[in-house]
């Protein structure tokens, strides 16, 4: 044991050596966190809010519209934040009482939003609440409130293959447009195929410029598939293991399916007969959930409505919660400002606590944590109440 | 909205802790939370069928119901019960990448860690287990030193605990020199550096031989559910005694009394007022949400003394393998391209050194059947992070770290990692800055540098922590960083708040 070479008397000097530091330092005000480089950063990356304003307004086909959105100076948003193609926004809507919100792919470039636009295609979904308020209410001057970019259904260069096959259907085509754009302009280092099902031309969107987008870059491959017409030229029927196979590379390629649940039905079972590896496949989120009544695990007898306690930030709501509508929904129609952005239960957002209750969510929307599970957490998007309920909900 | 008994800004670990403590005394508490769950860095977070760690390591100081240690109490003591899987085997296995380098296992439990040391570097035992003999007598000194409250004799202190002025008042390598411990040695057990921070030739002995010590003789824990059980397992405690967790209530002002004490604070455009207030917020943040004529001089001038504490770049695989397939047997790996920590340090953003764990081989159910998870940590500052990297360009800056870190260890350790990629994250500083909001993305506070050591800012508690009614606990607190610690001062803090509210009751 040397020990003794260390001198014990220098425990005592540590104290006047560090109020010497102390005393030596300036007592004025600390640099503001926007001062700090990775604060800059994130803060453009991820504000925690964007306003924005529509600058113009476009018809599409397939009775959809293209709203561009820019920057609301006057609101505090400068510049848009930067994203991966294939991501979404959150838009926060206020129809009559009902305070909801709604993702929309972005389909312009992330270039283009450096260049002062995010430009979303929204089809007018009959019965759809958000899309005929957007449709009838949206003009060129009208002020929106959006997150940041969402989600990750995106090119990921060190999981993905190289080539990406997309097989997409209807309105879906929207952060397609945004991946072959974004490939032509250098910002993504991919290949892709798009294999796009749609009804008739006539029904399909951005055709011309997606036939153009092939024509100048050599990494895009654009394929229509019509199921209401045959066409010289063209493919016809749905999109089958066949047609993908054809158009597929050889070798590896990634997967990427995105349209409505009816079309991934179908896809679903082709995809299988393909035996690629389950790493190969990516399914963009599933969309709202209607109907739990159908599943083979919804419990028995359940009465049509149900009595939703909620409490917020000290204050306390009662409902009534009608057993086959999402919790979040019968929020939102109550007027209650809940949050939530991708509303297929996969971001947590929505994240609330059940206080007591029970509720449902079926197995395929369940994004929920593991620890959740056991100290009773749910996501309101995709759970339905099946007894009486008391949750904590977030504010905005 | 009536008063409150307690506020605790931050559902960080340490906040959590607080406000268990504070609810459980029956105090009236609100835990005020910026984000939409609890926890901080104790979350997690999922891809596609993977759900991921995203910081802790190794919980150390737990131990087990029949012998629980400081972090276990804690839990214990409130009625929280997460479900906590242990470490078997060695502590961690050690890699330095070049000609000089080596391979080690360091063991658990103190004789086997130090024939461990001896068996990789011949004729360490003595000095290794001299070492760490010293613990005890550090502990002895500070049950002398509480029992004195504080204010131990000198005399005493030099006749009876003259090796814990020792070891309190120099660094690890100090100490270890003084042994005589071989350096080859020093490096291997020097490796948990990585952990705090600091290196070992400024980081202060005490604070370094706590840490071993509770890795060493209880072992390193982790939750069966990721961090995410932790934070809620505290949550639970809260609610249910009455306390409050609001969620997506950023706090942005405190509030203060013309006595210079503080009143509350406003979360949600809301004044919400309370006896006393617990930031598990940075001192800096809350000094900028203040009027600054409240804040004492001395406060000032020490947060403008720090330096901020090191950050993190991670990287998140979820593969689709099992570890066996993969070839990883151990849990907790750390990789480094010099051996000595300095040197470490000093080339952090190149390959310094990083860290990669395989979550199931400590909770083997932690991914799914067929797969397994791997987590990548390399210690950099939030002030390593390009000055003119662009936003646009931040997806390709992470990609590049983890390209590179990946193939690295590749490389190191002979296996495939790439070809089995199925889900993939990438964290860096900016990740951190984002959902902590500290400054630089800091998750360590401020850094325990040689000055500002452990031992020097415990002695340094009241006069730094001035302002009445306002007290602190979490990464950028006495203790520095690590979930231990934060837990343990949370716990520490909330007491003292509990007993001053409850005596002027």
């Amino acid at each position: 044991m040397a020990l003794w070479k260390l001198n014990p008397m220098d425990f005592t000097k540590m104290n006047p050596t560090r109020q010497a530091k102390i005393e030596a330092a300036p007592a004025k005000k600390l640099p503001e966190l926007r001062t700090y480089v990775p604060n800059q950063i994130a803060a453009a990356l991820h504000p925690e809010v964007q306003y924005l304003k529509v600058i113009k307004i476009e018809e599409e086909a397939g009775n959809c519209k293209r709203y561009y959105l820019g920057p609301n100076a006057d609101k505090g948003t400068d510049s848009l934040a930067w994203f991966s193609a294939g991501q979404y926004l959150s838009i926060s809507l206020e129809i009559g009482q009902a305070k909801l919100t709604r993702p929309y792919s972005i389909a312009s470039s992330p270039r283009d939003a450096l260049n002062g636009f995010y430009m979303l295609t929204i089809q007018r979904v009959e019965g759809g609440l958000a899309s005929q308020y957007i449709h009838d209410n949206w003009a060129v001057g009208t002020e929106i409130t959006a997150s940041a970019p969402l989600g990750n259904f995106t090119y990921e260069p060190l999981r993905d293959a190289k080539t990406i096959v997309a097989v997409v259907g209807g309105s879906s085509i929207t952060p397609f447009r945004a991946m072959a754009k974004s490939i032509a302009e250098g910002d993504e280092d991919a290949e892709l195929v798009l294999i796009y099902g749609s009804r008739t031309l006539e029904d399909t969107m951005f055709q011309s410029e997606l036939k153009a987008l092939e024509e100048s870059c050599g990494k895009f491959r654009f394929v229509n598939v019509f199921s209401d017409e045959q066409r010289e030229g063209y493919e016809h029927g749905f999109i089958t293991a066949d047609i993908i196979r054809k158009y597929a590379p050889e070798g590896e390629y990634s997967l990427f399916v995105c349209g409505p649940q009816v079309m991934r039905k179908f896809v679903d079972k082709e995809i299988e007969t393909l035996g690629l590896r389950r790493k190969f496949i990516r399914q963009e989120l599933f969309g709202e959930y209607f109907g739990p009544a159908k599943e083979a695990d919804y419990p028995q007898n359940v009465a049509s409505e149900f009595q939703l306690t909620v409490r917020q930030t000290g204050k306390e709501y009662t409902l009534t919660a009608p057993a086959d509508q999402s919790i979040l929904r019968t929020l939102e129609a109550a007027g209650i400002a809940a949050p939530s952005h991708c509303r297929s239960g996969e971001c947590g957002w929505c994240h609330s606590r059940l206080v007591s209750g029970e509720i449902y969510t079926p197995k395929s929307v369940d994004g929920r944590r593991e620890a959740d599970l056991i100290y009773g957490y749910i996501h309101p998007c995709c759970s339905f109440p099946v007894s009486d309920l008391v949750i904590e909900v977030s504010p905005l | 909205m009536d008063k409150f008994d307690v506020i605790v800004v931050g559902a960080g670990n340490g906040g959590l802790a607080a406000a268990a403590n504070t609810a459980k005394a029956g105090l009236k508490t609100l835990l005020l939370e910026k984000h939409n769950i609890p926890g901080g860095c104790a979350t997690s977070f999922r891809r596609g069928r993977f759900e991921f760690e995203p910081s802790l390591h190794e919980l150390c100081s737990v131990g087990t119901a029949q012998r629980p240690d400081q972090v276990y109490k804690v839990f214990d003591d409130l009625g929280a019960k997460p479900k906590w899987c242990y470490e078997t085997g060695h502590l961690f296995r050690a890699v330095v990448k070049g000609e000089d380098g080596y391979d080690v296992r360091l063991e658990a439990g103190i004789e086997a860690f130090c024939d461990s040391v001896e068996a990789a570097v011949p004729g360490s035992r003595k000095s290794v287990k001299a070492f760490v003999d010293l613990k005890p007598k550090i502990d002895a000194a500070i049950a002398y030193i509480y029992e004195m409250k504080g204010q131990p004799k000198g005399l005493t202190m030099l006749l009876k605990h003259s090796d814990f002025m020792r070891v309190a008042g120099h660094s690890v390598e100090e100490v270890m020199d003084a042994l005589g411990m071989p350096k080859k040695a020093q490096n291997m057990i020097n490796t948990y550096w990585g952990y705090l921070g600091v290196p070992t030739d400024e980081l202060n002995c005490m604070h370094f031989l706590n840490m071993l010590y509770g890795y060493m003789v209880d072992g390193a824990a982790m939750p069966q559910h990721r961090s995410h059980e932790l934070s809620l397992s505290l949550v639970d405690v809260i609610v249910k005694h009455g306390g409050q967790v609001w969620y997506n209530s950023e706090v942005t002002e405190f509030l203060y009394n013309d006595d210079g004490s503080v009143a509350g604070v406003v979360a949600n455009g809301e004044k919400l007022y309370a006896r006393e207030v617990i930031s598990n917020v940075i001192p800096n943040n809350v000094f900028n949400m203040s009027p600054q004529s409240v804040i004492p001089e001395q406060n000032l001038k020490l947060a403008n003394a720090r330096d901020f504490g090191i950050s993190v770049a991670t990287i998140y695989l979820g593969l689709d393998c099992t570890a066996e397939e993969l070839g990883m047997e151990d849990y907790t790996i750390f990789i480094m391209g010099h051996p000595d920590p300095r040197t470490q340090y000093n080339t952090r953003a190149e390959d310094g050194l990083y860290i990669v764990n395989c979550l199931n081989n400590v909770v083997p159910d932690s991914s799914p059947e067929g797969t397994c998870t791997l987590f990548f940590t390399m210690p950099i500052f939030g002030s390593d992070v390009p000055k003119d990297l662009k936003p646009e360009d931040y997806k390709k800056y992470k990609n590049e770290i983890a390209k590179k870190y990946i193939e690295d260890a590749e490389k190191t350790l002979g296996i495939s990692i790439m070809p089995h990629i199925e889900e993939i994250s990438v964290a860096t500083p900016v990740t951190f800055a984002r959902y902590l909001g500290t400054p630089e993305g800091t998750i360590y506070g401020y850094k325990l540098s040689g000055w500002d050591n452990l031992m020097a800012r415990i002695a340094g508690e009241k006069a730094d922590y001035a302002i009445p009614g306002l007290s602190f606990c979490g990464g950028h607190y006495i203790r520095g960083d690590g979930y231990s610690c934060a837990y343990i001062m949370g716990d520490t803090v909330a007491k003292k708040v509990i007993k001053r509210l409850k005596g002027d009751a």
